[in-house]
């Protein structure tokens, strides 16, 4: 146990330095996205508001800025997913390795999604704390065991999110390019997710066949739970690990369907 | 000089014609390119109608003048997509390998072989969705015929200002070596520029108008075209467009001195 748990240590430390060797790169990429929900989200949002006193969808201005704060952090935890690499191990024929190595695809890239979240987890605190710092007293500070229960949602999402990554990313067997499809799943998960504008703004049948899907539970979710919204909480919790585990049943599945087609020269 | 307008001309021919062999090797790709852009217009363009359900005015425009403005950045942004996106991500690739070696020693503008290089087919034919969504939202918004005859050219303006920030952007790629922070941060601006100026408070909108003008790509014609008698956006948008070329062969220039070769 020892031995394997010190596999997922010393990947996660590979993953750790490459994800930090170009460092300018690595912190722009983790203050662009408080960037833009300062720039574009609370100024569009500001604009909404002032020509329309009130509230929207029942949301106050103080509230919406909470729920897209909370769905920023929890886009942090979640989208944490590196399907091009697994793509470009199978196009050039890598993955040879890890089919003889005692441990396997997924376990290294699993490492690789722990070590990433655990990353983004300290850029989650600490934009949490700027964003805090910059807004004053315009956002409600998080009660501890809903917000406790947000994280917990989210890091789900982070693993549901996980496997449709290593799915898609397995979709290389098949197809010679594979971002586009992870792309394409991304914006509508963007969509679907709530991370655009809340639920409560979209039609009456869109929310309740998405009650059933993935999708509310990975921001919507973990968002009304850090602003303190407990309605539900036991049937995102659900509902999202189904989904975890029938996309990890999929994903192995796909592996092993793909595997037949392997030559080990690429694809 | 119309011998060297012919010269990149040729170039440019060959260019798309081995971006449309490569595109048509890969077929399920070149669909999946199609469908991924598809998606993007159709929830970008839905979520503000969803909004509009909710709402009645966002600052003084309606629901029909912000989709109008939204399908005139979506036109904007597929010109980008067909005939320039690929390249920024493969530019620091380039770099990172020692390929742009290559482009040093050819007898044409390196500007112009690493920005128009490869051009997506794919993306072209969502023309097919773009055009008619600018038509169609123009139509909405009761655009005179001078607007109509305008419109093309106020979207190519928005194209060439936001590319030519954008490949500024990207000269830093020379100094960082890796490029997705770059990247990155050209596809936040890209998102700051895909709403109308007017949502932005009072510095921030002077901001992003006068020092790193991203509100001008849409605004400044959008606004021309709803308001001829509102010219001075799109007189800074051409003005701005010169500017920032000159500035770019300056920090390209400055890049190359920089730029390492392979043994970077």
């Amino acid at each position: 146990m020892k031995v394997y748990l010190a596999k997922w240590g010393a990947t996660m430390a590979v993953t750790w330095s490459n994800l930090l060797v170009y460092r300018v790169n690595f912190i722009l990429q983790s203050i662009a996205p408080l960037f833009v929900f300062l720039l574009v989200k609370l100024s569009l949002w500001y604009r909404i508001y002032e020509g329309q006193p009130g509230l929207i969808g029942g949301y106050s201005f103080g509230q919406m800025a909470a729920y897209h704060l909370w769905v920023m952090i929890t886009g942090l935890l979640v989208f944490n997913g590196n399907s091009q690499r697994i793509s470009e191990d199978i196009r050039l024929g890598r993955i040879t390795s890890y089919l003889i190595y005692p441990f396997s695809l997924w376990e290294f890239h699993g490492a690789g999604f722990l070590a990433r979240t655990l990353l983004q987890t300290g850029i989650a605190i600490f934009t949490i704390f700027a964003a805090l710092a910059l807004l004053g007293g315009r956002l409600e500070s998080p009660s501890f065991g809903p917000f406790v229960l947000g994280l917990l949602l989210a890091i789900l999402g982070g693993v549901f999110w996980f496997w449709i990554n290593y799915w898609v990313g397995l979709v290389a067997f098949w197809l010679e390019e594979t971002w586009t499809l992870m792309v394409m799943l991304q914006i509508v998960t963007y969509f679907l997710s709530g991370a655009i504008i809340p639920l409560e703004l979209y039609p009456e049948w869109l929310r309740t066949i998405l009650l059933y899907s993935p999708f509310p539970y990975i921001a919507y979710g973990p968002a009304q739970l850090m602003m303190g919204n407990l309605e539900g909480v036991g049937r995102a919790f659900l509902v999202l690990g189904f989904w975890a585990l029938v996309a990890s049943w999929f994903a192995q599945w796909v592996w092993r369907r793909g595997l037949r087609l392997y030559t080990a020269a690429g694809i | 000089m119309i011998k060297r307008i012919k010269q990149y001309g040729s170039i440019y021919g060959a260019f798309v014609s081995t971006s449309f062999s490569e595109a048509m090797s890969f077929r399920a790709h070149f669909v999946l390119l199609i469908v991924m852009d598809l998606v993007f217009y159709g929830t970008h363009l839905w979520s503000i109608d969803i909004l509009y359900d909710h709402i009645h005015l966002i600052g003084t425009w309606r629901r029909e003048h912000l989709l109008f403005f939204a399908s005139v950045m979506l036109a904007i942004n597929q010109l980008t997509m067909t005939l320039v996106s690929e390249n920024y991500w493969q530019f620091p690739l380039m770099i990172r390998t020692g390929n742009f070696d290559f482009h040093l020693v050819k007898p044409v503008s390196s500007i112009f072989l690493t920005f128009f290089r490869t051009i997506r087919p794919g993306s072209m034919f969502n023309m097919a969705f773009t055009a008619p969504a600018v038509v169609y939202f123009g139509l909405q918004v009761d655009l005179g015929f001078w607007a109509w005859i305008a419109l093309p050219f106020g979207i190519v303006l928005g194209f060439l200002l936001q590319n030519s920030l954008e490949m500024l952007f990207s000269c830093a790629m020379f100094w960082m070596i890796d490029g997705t922070g770059v990247n990155f941060i050209r596809i936040e601006f890209q998102q700051l520029a895909r709403w109308p100026d007017f949502v932005y408070p009072s510095m921030l909108r002077g901001a992003l108008t006068y020092l790193v003008p991203v509100l001008l790509i849409g605004s400044a014609p959008v606004r021309f075209l709803l308001a001829p008698s509102d010219f001075w956006p799109i007189l800074g948008l051409v003005v701005f467009l010169l500017f920032f070329w000159a500035l770019l062969g300056f920090f390209w220039r400055m890049g190359l001195l920089a730029y390492e070769s392979a043994s970077s």
